[in-house]
This record gives structure tokens, sequence and C-alpha cells, in this order.
């Protein structure tokens, strides 16, 4: 029976895209599914080459930036020869502070993530491996920090601390971890009733040795997806923190940029090149990094296939 | 019925950790409680800060200070603001009027016209206005909301001169607020359209494949009338959840858009408030706007509920 | 080619049916299946998992998705089926044929009450008002015998048992007196107190409403109760067409043979082998793999649907 089912197997993965029509247990529709794939596939290497750049810029920024950021011309000056995007209103060329500033946008980014996915992927675990009380308390845990509004919270906080971004990346870190953990959760239920898992517990390991060796591995799949994105929203986060002034003067990422340019005097000046290409900056490298969110979410779920099937 | 009984805990449980964060906060932070409580940048002699700490209760003991702390919320006294000489609550209140007003209106229709251009993306995903609606949405959604608002308030207010760019109205009628508030609603309601769109397409495409969107179609239903008339409703229930987890991050983006527009609202007050240091207020206004998402989330689960039949058994 | 039915003016008629997908490799689902329904009559069609049933079904209905080919002629009542555009079809569907699925509580639409649902082919088909709609679709529900009516119409699928929304499902495709019902696999899931209220509600359609039906199926004992003609279809043709009775009682297929010897009364037999994978069939006859009395001509050529009297037989040996 088994042998019969796999021999049709190949054959038979059908997803249809157009008006709703019979479908076969799964047959693979040659063209149209190309063409999704083609659409995913184009938009995810123009994310990883963006991603890429930015990267660069920020692992680099002396081989792009013309001068240091902080050095002073003669300030609101338009852009010139010297000064391709011009000078802010201390003097910086606005340039070299576009260059050095990815690094804090991205470093403020990816930290924050990773505080929240660790977070969120060991809540996750614990949740989904204890189930019952644990279960119960941690889930009711994330639903009621879910409702608490993160950026007005983070505003607060903000206004009493001394702003700076290692007060910022952990605050940001602990106000996001509730979408990863729930998915962590469903996904270690799913995991912890396979075989493999069983066969684990009879031999005796320790839970925390059977969550980080067999499950864990397991769920990278998803993790790595729910990471990008998570990058993505804090950058946005950051940017709009950055914005009312409650980051880090001395390190200045696209978000401060974008605030000194408002409240300084650049946006009635209409110096367009001060505050366009911050925006843009963050624009782009959300972009790529939520493309490729997205595009190894669809990734991941194809090689899911049976498991999401069964869930 | 343990399902709403568990969902009446949650909402309490969240009701009570904002009261608590809120009354911790100025006691947990560095600095002296009373500055805490009164605000940085007030200039009072050594006398009168001991007089304030007796005052403010600082002396005795946390659960009598808690005690008096809920006492006074319950009266709506949520401290004064001596930045701006009066009581947070009645600022708060002026300015939430109006805040309500824009991030309402926009939620809403940003709500209608992403879920409804997402269903008929989802409904038909590979026409090009589909690909292209949904590229131009995700560039909105990966967008800090406050940039939007600056380029179009260059590009429209400035540059065309077809919009105002300061406040509320100029005269307190109809015709000059809907003027005012036009461009900050438009690209409120792009940003809330945008990740609903994204949400809505998403769940259409999903529905599509469920039978009983083939049994409408074997129904003699045809076309757009399956999507309208069966498949919206399905798809909008993830919305509709998206709706409510999205409120607290929608709601703080209009803060920013305020605040760019130089709408009197609470987003121009809380930035006052930032550089002035003015924490009664700043806690105040935390502690309106979380209790305003915890009943925007409540009212999203009763419309869900609505909707949905399966979350409801019969008695 | 035409199979005789009995002196019934026909209703349905399938010729030379031909079904394949594009995909990574083209399986041909359907091969010749030719076949008819007269009015009010019943036919059956059975056969394995994966042997083309359903998409029979599909085919006639024009819900196959856009990736199928199809070729040949169905005809109801005259008109050409396949050649209708979408628009078209649509009127045709619940108002002349209608299709029942075999997981009701999936085919209704969880969000909507059961008196929508009951009531909506009322106002798609015939532009009727609600209220209209509503008090005809509480009058079907009584004509089968519900109880309490009035709460019924307020329920939701994913409250009632799944007998109970196969019922609702038929309720609904036949409120508007379809000339043919296809009913796909009707019984599957139900536990044998629901199967039996199935097969009084699929008689009282027969014999009250003088609906046809297309019976696809895979349990034997189901069908033998129901059926006037039964049609035997493997990897995807049909091989054997036959009346009810004679079918059961001298089998001419060496599959319909074998069928029948896996039946628990018969001493639960299994046919060897597994069905042939529709991308690559077996040369000449397609069942010849798992046959016990194949020839060499078998394995060569492929036969024809011979006519014997009022039976047909796709096989050299049969006489």
């Amino acid at each position: 029976m088994k042998e019969a089912c796999a021999e049709r197997g190949p054959e038979k993965q059908l997803i249809q895209l157009e008006t709703p029509g019979l479908s076969l247990p799964r047959e693979r529709s040659f063209r149209s599914f190309q063409k999704q794939e083609n659409f995913l596939g184009k938009f995810n290497q123009g994310g990883i080459l963006l991603l890429a750049f930015f990267l660069f810029m920020a692992l680099f920024p002396s081989l792009l930036a013309p001068y240091a950021p902080d050095e002073r011309f003669i300030p609101y000056e338009a852009p010139s020869r010297e000064h391709i995007l011009g000078t802010n209103d201390i003097g910086n060329d606005i340039l070299s502070e576009l260059v050095y500033g990815a690094r804090i946008s991205m470093t403020v980014g990816f930290a924050a993530a990773l505080i929240s996915t660790l977070i969120g992927t060991i809540l996750g675990l614990c949740a989904g491996y204890f189930r019952g009380a644990l279960d119960e308390l941690l889930m009711g845990f994330t639903d009621v920090v879910l409702i608490i509004p993160k950026i007005p919270l983070i505003i607060v906080l903000g206004a009493f601390l001394r702003p700076s971004i290692w007060v910022l990346i952990p605050v940001l870190g602990f106000m996001s971890w509730e979408s990863t953990a729930r998915v962590t959760r469903s996904k270690t239920l799913q995991l912890r009733e396979a075989g493999y898992v069983k066969s684990a517990l009879c031999m005796g390991f320790s839970p925390s040795h059977i969550m980080v060796s067999d499950i864990f591995p397991n769920i990278v799949h998803i993790l790595l997806p729910k990471f990008m994105l998570a990058t993505a929203s804090a950058m946005i986060s950051e940017a709009s923190l950055s914005f009312l002034g409650l980051s880090d003067i001395s390190m200045k990422s696209w978000g401060s940029m974008l605030s000194f340019a408002f409240f300084r005097g650049g946006f009635i000046r209409e110096m367009w090149w001060w505050y366009l290409p911050p925006g843009i900056c963050i624009t782009l490298c959300v972009m790529a990094i939520a493309l490729i969110g997205f595009g190894l979410e669809t990734k991941g779920e194809k090689y899911a296939g049976e498991g999401a099937d069964k869930a | 019925m343990s399902g709403i009984a568990r969902k009446i805990i949650r909402y309490f449980a969240s009701f009570v950790l904002i009261t608590i964060i809120n009354f911790t906060l100025p006691r947990l932070m560095p600095g002296d409680p009373v500055k805490n409580l009164i605000g940085e940048d007030v200039y009072v002699s050594e006398y009168v800060m001991e007089e304030l700490r007796t005052e403010l209760g600082l002396n005795r003991p946390l659960h009598e200070q808690f005690t008096a702390f809920l006492s006074d919320l319950l009266h709506l006294d949520m401290g004064y603001s001596y930045h701006l000489h009066a009581p947070v609550a009645e600022i708060l209140l002026d300015r939430m009027g109006w805040t309500l007003l824009f991030v309402g209106v926009s939620v809403f229709i940003g709500a209608l016209l992403g879920s409804l251009l997402g269903a008929l993306a989802g409904w038909k995903p590979e026409r090009k206005m589909s690909r292209f609606a949904g590229f131009a949405f995700v560039v909105c959604s990966c967008t800090p909301p406050y940039f939007l608002a600056l380029l179009s308030l260059y590009l429209f207010s400035f540059k065309l001169g077809l919009f105002p760019s300061k406040g509320f109205y100029d005269a307190p009628e109809i015709g000059s607020v809907l003027h005012h508030l036009f461009l900050p609603v438009c690209v409120m309601s792009v940003f809330s359209a945008s990740r609903n769109f994204l949400v809505m397409r998403g769940s259409v495409i999903q529905e599509k494949t469920q039978l009983y969107s083939l049994y409408a179609r074997a129904k003699g239903l045809h076309d757009t009338g399956i999507l309208f008339r069966h498949i919206i409703k399905n798809a909008s229930l993830p919305v509709i959840t998206l709706l409510a987890l999205d409120f607290g991050f929608l709601f703080s983006g209009a803060l920013f858009i305020e605040i760019i527009f130089s709408l009197n609202g609470m987003g121009t007050l809380i930035y006052d408030a930032i550089m002035g240091k003015d924490y009664p207020l700043l806690q105040g206004a935390f502690l309106v706007i979380a209790l305003t998402v915890l009943f925007a989330n409540m009212l999203a689960d009763l419309l869900y509920a609505l909707i949905d039949p399966r979350v409801r058994r019969p008695a | 080619m035409k199979v005789k039915t009995s002196a019934v003016k026909t209703l349905l008629e399938v010729r030379d049916l031909e079904v394949s997908f594009q995909g990574v490799k083209t399986v041909t689902a359907l091969s010749g299946v030719s076949f008819s329904i007269g009015e009010s009559e019943t036919l059956a069609l059975v056969g394995e998992t994966g042997c083309g049933k359903s998409v029979v079904a599909h085919v006639i209905m024009r819900l196959l998705p856009p990736e199928s080919r199809v070729k040949g002629t169905v005809e109801l009542g005259g008109k050409t089926l396949l050649e209708l555009s979408e628009k078209e079809m649509a009127k045709i569907r619940g108002r002349e044929i209608a299709i029942i699925f075999q997981n009701p509580s999936l085919a209704l639409n969880p969000v909507y009450s059961i008196g929508h649902q009951l009531a909506e082919p009322l106002r798609v088909h015939r532009k009727e008002g609600k209220k209209e709609a509503l008090l005809k679709a509480v009058s079907t529900l009584k004509n089968m015998g519900f109880a309490n009516v009035g709460e019924c119409i307020n329920y939701y699928p994913s409250w009632c048992s799944g007998g109970m929304n196969q019922r609702f499902l038929i309720a609904a495709s036949t409120v508007l007196s379809p000339l043919l019902l296809i009913a796909d696999e009707p019984s599957k899931g139900l536990d044998r107190k629901c199967v039996a209220e199935l097969e009084v509600e699929l008689k009282k359609l027969k014999v009250e409403r003088k609906t046809a039906l297309l019976l696809i199926s895979h349990d034997l004992g189901f069908v033998r109760r129901l059926a006037d003609r039964i049609a035997v279809m493997y990897a995807g043709e049909i091989v054997e067409i036959s009346d009810s009775s004679s079918l059961f009682e001298s089998p001419l297929h060496p599959y319909t043979r074998g069928l029948l010897n896996s039946l628990p009364e018969k001493g639960f037999i299994p046919i060897p082998g597994f069905s042939p994978p529709l991308s690559s069939p077996p040369s000449g006859c397609k069942f010849h793999p798992r046959c016990p009395f194949r020839e060499k001509r078998c394995t060569e050529k492929h036969p024809e649907l011979k006519e014997i009297g009022r039976m047909s037989v796709r096989c050299f040996l049969c006489p």
C-alpha cells in the first residue's frame, strides 16, 4: 500500500491558484507553480543583493564614506562635488553620516531581534514541551503582554532613562517575542509526538537535552524567517524611537538623521537631500530583510509540507 | 464558556499589569522618585521637595501608596503637570478626543480599503494589478509611518500647496477640519491598509483551496460572487485578529504622523513632554493609551465571536 | 460509442471522455469514458481509490482546475456542457445538475447558518428575496423529516454531526429540484446509522422527485441497494457496465470478479498487485498485470468496450 502511494506521489501535487477546482491529492502544476516560484525567486535574489549591499555598508563604512561622520564643515550646504549629499545642521557630511548610520540601525535591529527570538524560542519550547499548567501560564503571560502597547511604554522608559542603544536594544527585544513564542509552541507540540522524541524519552534523556538536540534543529527553519521579520520590525521601531530623540546622539542611526532633519530645520528649508536618503535606506533595508524573511517562510512551508498538513 | 472566562481573566490581568507598571515605573527608575513624579525640569527648593514627598506619600509603605494610587485613578486624578500647569487628566482628555477621532477614522478606512483590495488581489493573484498593488503595499508597510507622512507633507502641502500643514483647523467648522485632516488621514489609512491588504490576500488565497468554496461554485455561484458571498467572511477572521494585535502599533504610528503634521493631539503632547521631561504627563498618557488599546482588543474579540460561530457553542 | 439503456429517455450522455492533467509529467486521468444516464435512473460508478471516479463527477460539473485538458462530449438534455462559457455553466450548476461531496462538514461554509446556505441557491438562481427563500428552506427541511426545524435553521455546520450535515448538504443541493444529482462518495466517513438515513434520503429523491442519480462510491453494498445500473472503473477507464443484479450475480470482467471476491461475504480475497500509476499505464489491457486469466494478446492490444446484450465489457476474454 505504501509503495503504491509513493509511486503516485511525485505526479500528484496540485496547487491551484485560480478559481476553485478539483484538487487531486497533491499534484504539482508545472506552469503556474513555476511562475510563482520565479516571482518569489526574483524578489528573493533582489532582497539578498540589497541586504548584502547594506551589510557591506555597515561592516566597511570607511570604504564607502568620503569623510568621518563627525568631521565638521560648513553647515546646511546643498549637494556639491565635495559633499554629494550636502551637510547637516552642524556641518557633518550627510553621505558619511548615512553610511555610518547603517551600522547602528542594523545592529539595533539584529540585536533586538536576536533577544526577542531567543526569548520566544525558549518560552515556546517550554510551553509546547511541558504543556499543562506551565503552558497555560506562559501563553497567558504572552497574551497579557501582547496587549500592552510597546512604543508608548518604550517612550516612557526612554524618557526616564538616559537615551542609549544599550537601553533600546534590550527593551525592543523584550517587547516582541509573542509571535515567535506562539509559532515555536505549536511546532513543538507537533514534534513532541514524533517517534524520535518518544524514543529519546524512553532512553532516559532529560527534557532539556531533548529540546536542544531533537526538537530545536527541526524548528530552525521556522525560526530563521521569524528572526528576519523581527529584525525588520525592530528596525522600524528603532527608526520611530530615534525620531523622537530617544536614541543615542553619539551614535546616529538613520532614524536619528531623520529626526535631526525634521527638527533642525531641514524640512522647512526643503533640504530633501538630508531627509530623503535615510528614509529610503530604512525602507529598502527593511524591505530586503522582510522579503528574504517571507521567501524563507514560503520555502519552509514547502519542505515542512507534511507536518503542516498533519497540523 | 470557559473560553470567555479565560479571555476576561486575561484582559483583567492586562489591566492590572498596566496599572502596576504605571505605579512602579516612577518609583523604580533611577533618580529621585519625587522628581520622577513631578517632572525633571521643575525647579523646586529642598523644602518644597520634602513637602511634596510627604504629600505624594513617598514615605508611606508601598501597599498604602498603591491603594492611594488606585483610588486616585478611580477619581480620574492622574497627577499634575507642573510643566503645563494643569491636571494631567484634563490635558489628556482634551487632546485624546482629537487623536481618537483621527485614529478611529483612519484605521476604519484603512481596514476597509486594505481588506477589499486584498480580497480582490487574493482572488486573482496572477493579474498585473494584484502584483503591483501587492508590491506597493509591501513597500508601504516597510516604511516608517512618519516618513510617508513627511513625503506627503512635502509633496502635497509644501510643493503643491493643496493642503494646510498645521493644526486641526483654522476656523472651528467642519470644512476646515476636513481640509486639515485629509492628508494625515490618507497617510494613516494607507499605512493601516497595507498590513490589512497583505493578511487578507494571504487569507483569501488560503480559503480558495477549501472545499466550501468549490461547493459554492458547484451551487452555481460565479467568479466574484463566490468571493463576496462566501470567502470574504471566512477570510476576514485573521484580519480582525491582526487588527486587534496591531492596534497598539497603529496607534503609535498615528502619534508620529500627528507630530509631522503638527496636529494638536497626543502625538505633539507626548513629544513636548519628552523634551520637557514631564513625567506625570507621560505616565498618564501611557496609561490612557494602554487602556484604549486594551479596549480595542476587547472590541475585536467581540467582533470575532460575532462572525465566527465556531467560537460560540449552543447552550 | 453509444451504450444502450432501457427504454427511458436519456438525460446525460458522456462520449469518449478523455481528461489529462499537465504537470511535471502529464497524467491521463480518464480515457475513453462513455456512459449515459436516463431520466430518474440511478447509475453507480464504482472502483478503487484513484481510478478516476471523482474526476468524472468534476468533469461533468466543469469543476476541474485550469491545468486540465478535456476531450470528448458531455450532453445534458441536448446541451453540450463542455462548450459552454463559465457564466452559462454557472447557471446550470445547482439548478439542473447538483453535486454533493464526501466531506459534508467541510463543504458547508462554517460561518453561515444552515438556513442561509440552504436558501442560497434560491436567492442566486431564482432571485428570490431572503425571507421567501428561508421559508422555502424551512419547508424543505420539514419534508426531509427534521424535528425542530425552527432551531435547525439557525444552526451552524460545526454544531452538527457529520450525518446531519450530509442531509443538509443534500437539501441544499436539491432545493431547486435538479434533473441530475451527482453524489461523490456520500457515505464515506459516516457510521452505519447515517448511511442508512442517507440511503432513505437518496431513495426518496429517486422515487418522489424523480431525480437521476450518479452515485460514486467504493462501497459495493451501499451501491447494490440503490443503483439501477453499475459501471465499474479501473485506471481511468470503464471496464464493465451492467444492471445491478446481473453485476452481482454474474460479473463478467476479471476485475469486477476480483472486487466482489474481496467483499467480506465472499471471503475477503484481495486482488494481488497495485493499481498502475496513471502517468505510465501498462501496455495493452490496463488490468493485465493483476489478471489471473491473462493471455498474450492482453499484454499487446488494448480492448474496446464491447456490448453484450444489455451489458458492456472491456475484455478480450468475454464472449
